[in-house]
């Protein structure tokens, strides 16, 4: 069960706020099997006019544990209609012919496609860069890019080139963003108590003081196949959603000081719905099980006004239309409007 | 009071800003040696001999099948070959460039900061590859991650093109037809 409690003080206004804090890595046997959706208990509030999607990385198997997760993601949506996916990279492992396309993501997503569910992808180490010509990852043919849901804005990384020329857009895109939210999504964590990899220390150098000084609320990363969640680390919080496909059992590091929660036992995936202030997450493994819910709040945001520095709340993003060329381009189709 | 508060709050959060660093043109803007220049040019050779290839094909667009995709990066890698047919090691990442960039990575993997930088080619390197120039990249082969910092020293390579390793390494990879233009053996030691 996990403890929920609110912190009020002065401080921690200066702080995001997670109303789910007790540190525990779930152990219990997950079915493997995929359940009916009237057998998912969702904890997400479900308010009018939130954005809602779902995130998962390290999914192209095209086997049994990537279907029966995805029947499950099905089922979820039955009772939360996520209308799109963050794809963390390791999106197709191995060759990537067209029947690979077909077995690896298009048949095991297929009833989520049909839905309208749109996937933003981004690259992994065992991807293609010429994934971003693909039209269901809807990357507009670029490695690294942007997009825009309401008052949320996302930023798709291509974390194996950090290249300087990536550097630069990252930093114009963020500096120049001024929804309420900010979100990145991209391959390899910043933060991790994974065995096998392990945090990407080299990235972080590069990353952490570009997130941190332009407010980035919430990173999603896979590369570690499991589920993590990092306890916030300059006021960021930081998830890892490894374990779409691909499963390393047993490889999170118990009793890590990072881990505010995880689970390594399954397959999993993340629901996410932002409303407002709030962003309410929850985990589930492929038997349906909830290993990790809660709610943060967003990092104030500072905004520049006129050479000076003010520390205000931003209101609703106004125009639709990102200036970066990366930036998904105004059609109507990312920019979510009622 | 509340005036002060807010000098204390400007002053705070200006510390704050400058400290934290900015990668704009953080990248040496400077001139490079003539080896690197020499090699920059022979990767934009290699570039316009590229594109003036792909002309002949038809481009999948943004939003394209996989069938398109594949079938255009194979016929591009083939052009490629047919008219690189006497390529060989050094064509493109030639001897005089080799010696600076070996010594760049020997700073990056034997400088401040190696453990980490050794680390994250390390951690998800591919199993050991020939590697042959106008060879496909496997296609179960992982790529190595190359580290930022790394990128940063790097001199910066045209559009689609980008530094890889496979063991100590250091290959050109051209992303859009999946071949390696040119491969410096041993050039970095991960030991």
């Amino acid at each position: 069960m996990i403890k929920l409690h609110k912190r009020f003080d002065l401080l921690s206004l200066l702080l995001p706020v997670v109303l789910a804090t007790e540190c525990s890595i779930s152990a219990p046997a997950d079915r493997d099997e995929p359940i009916q959706g009237e057998q998912i208990e969702l904890s997400l509030p479900q308010k009018a006019g939130s954005v809602r999607f779902m995130v998962v990385g390290d999914t192209g198997t095209g086997k049994s544990a990537q279907r029966g997760l995805a029947r499950t993601m099905e089922a979820a949506r039955g009772k939360f209609a996520f209308e799109f996916v963050l794809m963390l990279g390791d999106n197709l492992y191995g060759s990537e012919k067209a029947s690979d396309y077909r077995k690896k993501f298009e048949e095991p997503y297929q009833p989520l496609l049909d839905a309208g569910v749109k996937f933003y992808a981004s690259l992994g180490n065992h991807d293609e860069p010429q994934q971003r010509l693909y039209e269901q990852f809807n990357m507009n043919g670029e490695r690294f890019y942007s997009f825009k849901v309401k008052n949320v804005k996302f930023f798709a990384l291509d974390s194996t080139y950090m290249s300087p020329e990536q550097l630069k857009w990252t930093e114009e895109e963020l500096r120049s963003s001024n929804e309420d939210w900010k979100i990145c999504f991209f391959h390899h964590p910043l933060y991790s108590s994974g065995g096998r990899h392990g945090s990407d220390v080299e990235l972080r150098k590069v990353l952490e003081p570009l997130f941190v000084q332009y407010g980035v609320d919430a990173v999603f990363a896979g590369h570690e196949h499991f589920y993590e969640r990092l306890k916030p680390q300059k006021e960021i919080h930081y998830f890892i959603s490894g374990a779409g496909g691909k499963l390393r059992k047993g490889d999170l590091e118990r009793g890590s000081p990072l881990t505010a929660a995880g689970f390594d036992q399954g397959q999993s995936f993340m629901l996410i719905e932002i409303s407002g202030d709030e962003m309410h997450f929850q985990t589930l493994t492929t038997g349906g099980a909830t290993v990790d819910k809660g709610t943060l709040l967003r990092r104030e945001k500072l905004t520049k006004t006129n050479g000076t520095e003010d520390k205000a709340r931003v209101g609703a993003a106004g125009s639709s239309n990102d200036s970066s060329k990366r930036a998904t381009p105004s059609n109507g189709e990312a920019s979510r409007t009622e | 009071m509340k005036a002060q508060i807010w000098r204390i709050t400007v002053i705070t959060l200006t510390t704050f800003g400058l400290a934290v660093p900015s990668f704009a043109g953080q990248k040496s803007e400077g001139k490079h040696s003539p080896a690197i220049e020499d090699f920059l040019e022979r990767a934009e050779k290699y570039l316009e001999l590229r594109n003036s290839l792909e002309k002949k094909l038809k481009k999948p667009g943004d939003r394209a099948k996989p069938a398109e995709i594949r079938a255009h990066q194979l016929a591009l890698a083939e052009l490629v070959r047919g008219a690189r047919i006497d390529a060989k090691e050094g064509d493109v990442l030639c001897p005089e460039a080799v010696k600076e960039l070996r010594q760049i990575l020997k700073s990056e993997f034997q400088g401040p900061g190696a453990k980490t930088a050794k680390a994250t080619v390390k951690e998800n390197a591919p199993q050991p590859f020939e590697c042959k120039v106008n060879q496909s990249y496997p296609a179960d082969a992982p790529v190595t991650t190359i580290p930022p910092s790394l990128l940063l020293k790097l001199p910066e390579l045209p559009d689609h093109i980008e530094y890889r390793f496979v063991g100590s390494n250091l290959i050109l990879r051209d992303v859009k037809a999946n071949i390696i233009v040119d491969c410096a053996r041993g050039i970095a030691s991960m030991s």
